[in-house]
């Protein structure tokens, strides 16, 4: 057997070897979300007119054929309705024209020919995910009633009232 | 190798050479660093200076391998309270693989824990209990090399004599046993050779017989009919010393004697020459015992020892 | 006792067969895989999550049935009552973003630090099992919980959905979708989650192998989800929204749309898989040199 003990000590070395730090990468974390948030100010988000409102339009169009339908009324075509949203977000015109949260919309369409356009008003909620539930703000005979009647007098949720849709963020 | 943790040196340049088939003990005081070179031995530590062989391999040579026919625990061992022995034995079988599950059962009887103790949860497991299962572990593994931390903690002295004779019984068959303990009787019963270390340094390494060679006289308490001439009659022999026990002593009274065996056989014999009667003799402490102190004691320590085989 | 009744079983010369090589390395890691899975389908806990899996949408029908009043605030939950479709479009829209977190944070957030609490890092660390085989071993069994518990949920909530009524269900443009197209949509949704799913286990392994703590594990888990799904609400910019593992779990409105759209789909998968490889590294690189306290 061999006996033996060595001197040295490595304080360099040890320097070296500092461990992963829970508490400095928790920071690092930190730091780097709240840059994220920092960051919001500029670039875009993609809650734009630009994209609600297209899908705002041929959603409503599409669930207008539906209460039609399930109303017993003539047959309508999305593309006979030829429905166009246009929306501001907020009250005043200063606000910037992006980003979730209320937005008022007014959807322009056709039921009896071109020189007859019909407006429905829709208060619309955003969300950051590009979802939204737009709630039906008149004229009453087309969303002001959370129900319709169908034919034998059956009640069904009127699908004009509350119109729940996605668009594309990304 | 050496280890560090933070500001301490758990280990400092520990050299250390266990011959196949060598039954070794470890020694040391707490916060010697056994735990931690038994645990670096397993791979649970790393080192940071150094390397560690196992039969010839190092961890990056023989990858998941590494401690194939190794068996063993370092403190208390460890095993899953929800589960019974017997399927706690069943998982670390899975885990190893070969032909391990089929040894559990032979593995339980032999640690004495068959029948209704391997149906029992480990949750209600004594201690001794729970060292027997972890050497029914280490059994299952087929072990060329038993690396063993206080293995006798716990157990009931019936169970104490018959590790003994199992140790003793797998080194004559081969196996390497390395053993850590604080009962030196129970080093000097089994082992071959052994190491003591001393706040993370190996203070002294050899067979036994060698270490004894270095070691201080043995300490022994004798009761004399006369302890005055008694202690007049040792300051005329050369190599016994002997002086009056304090009375906070357990016996209280009697003498304390610093002496070799051979020197002491004399100094019973030239007291009965002189009529002293000896009454009560008894060793307090082994030449290995004394060495230990010597090396880990305090103030007082040797830091290092030579052994020449 | 008798240790020392008869020779003790002699080593046999060989490495066991599982430990050589490349090929070795997969099998020994099936073994750890083998191992965990059976240690966890005796929990009860386990047992209890998968029947709840089982039973629950059914309650959730019946509770559905028992109100006039449908879930707001959630797409499809208007029509929970017109169309059986709506239900398990409604759960996972409602749930999904903080439930599957939270199921796979039960299993993944406690699987390393189990053995932490319990001491037995020492005791499964010494045996034929290199740290990688067993560090790879308990992540695949946590994933596997993951996506059976996934698709349990995708089977029972189509079922419970299906029993309710087939009747077309309002997609997320306005249209009608037909029963046969709906109840693959459905099933296509959840199956969506798994992606971030993962990345959330992931996730909650690097949670508790950090922490060797099982209540940061999973607290941790449900805690970090929830906190994803508070920053979400921010208006950030768009890659800001897309890095959040939150964003993913909702990436199937884009199938239910007229035209379908798969741009956050195919984001999802580019996030998740690089917050599984991130996590999954870290939690590696923590644990293959760690030391392993043996504490008794």
């Amino acid at each position: 057997m061999r006996t033996g003990w060595r001197e040295s000590r490595g304080d360099a070395v040890r320097q070296l070897l500092v461990r992963w730090q829970p508490r400095r990468a928790a920071w690092a974390v930190t730091v780097a979300a709240l840059a994220l948030l920092a960051t919001s100010c500029s670039s875009s988000s993609n809650l734009t007119p630009d994209r609600l409102q297209p899908s705002l339009g041929a959603t409503f169009a599409n669930l207008y054929v539906l209460q039609q339908s399930e109303m017993g009324n003539p047959l309508v075509t999305t593309a006979g309705l030829d429905a166009h949203a246009s929306c501001q977000k907020g009250g005043t015109l200063d606000v910037a024209q992006e980003g979730s949260g209320v937005w008022l919309c007014q959807i322009t369409y056709l039921i009896a020919g071109p020189g007859y356009p019909v407006i429905a008003k829709y208060n619309v909620d955003l969300q950051t995910d590009g979802c939204y539930a737009a709630d039906g703000d008149g004229p009453a005979s087309v969303n002001g009633s959370p129900t319709i009647t169908g034919p034998g007098y059956r009640q069904l949720i009127n699908p004009l009232s509350l119109i729940d849709g996605c668009f594309d963020t990304t | 190798m050496t280890k560090w943790f933070g500001e301490t040196t758990a280990l400092d340049g520990v050299d250390l050479t266990v011959g196949g088939g060598d039954v070794h003990g470890l020694l040391g005081p707490n916060g010697a660093g056994k735990t931690t070179l038994l645990s670096a031995l397993f791979g649970l530590v790393l080192p940071d200076e150094g390397t560690i062989r196992l039969f010839g391999r190092t961890r990056a040579q023989a990858g998941a391998g590494w401690l194939d026919g190794v068996g063993g625990f370092v403190e208390t061992p460890r095993f899953y309270p929800y589960l019974s022995g017997r399927r706690n034995l069943a998982v670390l079988a899975g885990l190893d693989g070969g032909d391990a599950a089929s040894l559990i059962d032979s593995a339980l009887e032999r640690a004495g824990l068959d029948g209704p103790a391997a149906r029992q949860k480990v949750r209600g497991y004594s201690l001794g209990m729970r060292q027997r299962l972890g050497l029914a572990a280490a059994v299952i593994r087929r072990p060329r090399l038993l690396i063993l931390d206080e293995p006798a903690n716990g157990m009931d002295p019936a169970g104490i004599r018959d590790l003994r004779t199992a140790l003793r019984r797998v080194a004559a068959d081969g196996v390497t046993v390395i053993l850590s303990s604080h009962d030196m009787a129970q080093v000097e019963e089994i082992c071959d050779s052994a190491t003591i270390l001393s706040a993370g340094r190996v203070a002294v390494t050899g067979r036994l017989r060698a270490l004894r060679a270095v070691a201080p006289d043995s300490v022994w308490r004798m009761r004399t009919s006369d302890d005055g001439r008694a202690l007049g009659l040792a300051t005329e022999l050369a190599g016994v010393k002997a002086a009056a026990a304090d009375c906070s002593g357990l016996d209280g009274g009697g003498l304390v004697v610093h002496a070799a065996q051979g020197e002491m056989d004399g100094y019973v014999l030239a007291l009965g020459a002189a009529s002293v009667a000896v009454r009560g003799l008894e060793l307090d402490r082994t030449p290995l015992e004394a060495l230990f102190f010597q090396l880990t004691d305090g103030a007082a320590k040797t830091a290092h020892v030579e052994v020449h085989q | 006792m008798s240790l020392a009744a008869e020779p003790w079983p002699a080593y046999d010369g060989r490495d066991a067969p599982a430990t050589v090589g490349q090929r070795g390395r997969v099998a020994g890691t099936m073994a750890v895989w083998r191992v965990e899975l059976v240690k966890l389908s005796g929990k009860i806990l386990i047992r209890a999550i998968f029947m709840l899996s089982v039973i629950g949408p059914f309650l959730v029908v019946g509770f559905l049935n028992l109100q006039s009043a449908t879930p707001g605030d959630t797409p499809f939950g208007q029509w929970v009552h017109t169309s059986g479709f709506a239900i398990p479009m409604t759960i996972l829209g409602f749930g999904g973003q903080w439930i599957l977190p939270a199921l796979t944070g039960v299993v993944a957030g406690d699987i390393y630090s189990a053995e932490d609490h319990l001491g037995t890092w020492k005791t499964i660390l010494t045996r034929s099992r290199g740290r990688g085989q067993l560090f790879a071993g308990k992540f695949l069994a946590a994933a596997t919980f993951a996506v059976a518990v996934l698709l349990v949920l995708t089977v029972t909530d189509l079922a419970a959905g299906l029993a309710a009524g087939r009747s077309p269900v309002v997609g997320l443009s306005g249209q009608l979708v037909p029963a046969g197209h709906a109840t693959w949509l459905v099933a296509v949704s959840y199956l969506s989650d798994l992606p971030p799913l993962l990345g959330f286990t992931a996730l909650a392994v690097l949670l508790s192998v950090a922490s060797r703590n099982s209540v940061v594990g999973i607290g941790g888990t449900v805690v970090i989800g929830v906190a994803f799904q508070i920053v979400t609400l921010a208006n950030m910019p768009q890659w800001g929204q897309q890095a959040l593992l939150s964003t993913p779990f909702m990436a199937w409105h884009g199938f239910w749309g007229a035209p379908a759209f798969y741009g956050p789909f195919l984001w999802s998968l580019l996030t998740c898989a690089a917050w599984f490889v991130a996590c999954s590294a870290v939690a590696w690189l923590i644990f293959r040199s760690r030391t392993i306290e043996a504490a008794a």
